[in-house]
């Protein structure tokens, strides 16, 4: 079954042109949803049936790696899968984001061939 | 600028070039080149809109794309995919995210861990006519890059 998708960036340019990578790759997903930050990725996985969330790290109110601390304390949502997607992928910060659950790192910017490689096993 | 500094900033300057590059080949889906040797300083933006984001920590500075109108609207269309007339929110927001990008690559360079710098939210800047200059003592360098639409700059600027 296709997984439902959450872009969590405040960059619309780039919610966009991350919808457009994974359709580029053919990767098979359902529904795509998008938040600006942190506080709206926790709102939407609390609202709608998301199967893994691609997130950047560098945000405004909440950035990403708050978000994945955040996530971890409510019990409904902690096991959804959140993979970074950023400019930020020195490995202190992939470090942090990982040892708080986060399952791996695609760094900005990308091609729909990466995008593939990295995340078609997930999908 | 101090022969260490020179070279550091020559190997930042090649690093740059290969960033912008490949983000402009790969991401805004446009043929870009090196357009003549770097310049040091360059005189008041006309009719342009600028992308930022500042560097704090081991290495504080600026990296700043600057793109005269008619090419950030070419950019921005190629971006997104579709076709931009104004400067709108959109133009601010890919502008701002070009110049993320080059930041974090920046960032790369200057610290290969990457938590001795910290990168600031992108901020965008437009208008009819303005001059873009550090108050503090920086070592400067600005990359012009040739687009379809005409030319732009990528600025980098850290402190001493």
């Amino acid at each position: 079954m296709a997984k439902n998708v959450l872009l969590v960036d405040d960059s619309s340019t780039m919610r966009k042109i991350i919808s457009r990578s994974l359709r580029q790759a053919g990767l098979d997903f359902g529904e795509i949803y998008e938040a600006g930050d942190g506080q709206e990725a926790l709102a939407m996985l609390e609202k709608e049936s998301i199967d893994i969330v691609l997130s950047d790290i560098n945000m405004p109110n909440m950035n990403g790696i708050e978000f994945l601390r955040e996530k971890s304390n409510r019990p409904a949502i902690k096991d959804i899968p959140v993979f970074m997607i950023s400019t930020e992928t020195g490995e202190d910060i992939i470090g942090e984001a990982k040892s708080l659950g986060a399952i791996g790192a695609l760094k900005k910017p990308f091609t729909p061939e990466k995008v593939n490689e990295v995340l078609g096993p997930l999908m | 600028m101090k022969g260490e500094q020179l070279n550091s900033f020559t190997e930042i300057n090649e690093k740059i070039i290969e960033s912008t590059i490949e983000i402009f080949t790969g991401m805004v889906m446009m043929e870009i080149a090196v357009a003549g040797e770097p310049l040091q300083t360059m005189g008041p933006l006309k009719k342009s809109i600028t992308g930022m984001v500042g560097l704090a920590g081991t290495h504080k500075g600026v990296l700043a794309v600057h793109f005269p109108k008619p090419v950030a609207l070419a950019v921005t269309g190629s971006f997104l995919g579709m076709e931009v007339e104004e400067i709108n929110e959109d133009v601010q927001d890919a502008i701002g995210e070009i110049a993320n990008m080059l930041g974090g690559n920046l960032k790369t360079i200057l610290s290969d861990r990457g938590k001795d710098i910290h990168l600031s939210l992108p901020s965008t800047i437009y208008g009819d006519e303005y001059a873009f200059s550090s108050q503090a003592e920086v070592d400067q360098v600005i990359l012009p890059f040739q687009a379809p639409a005409g030319i732009f700059y990528v600025e980098v600027e850290l402190e001493r």
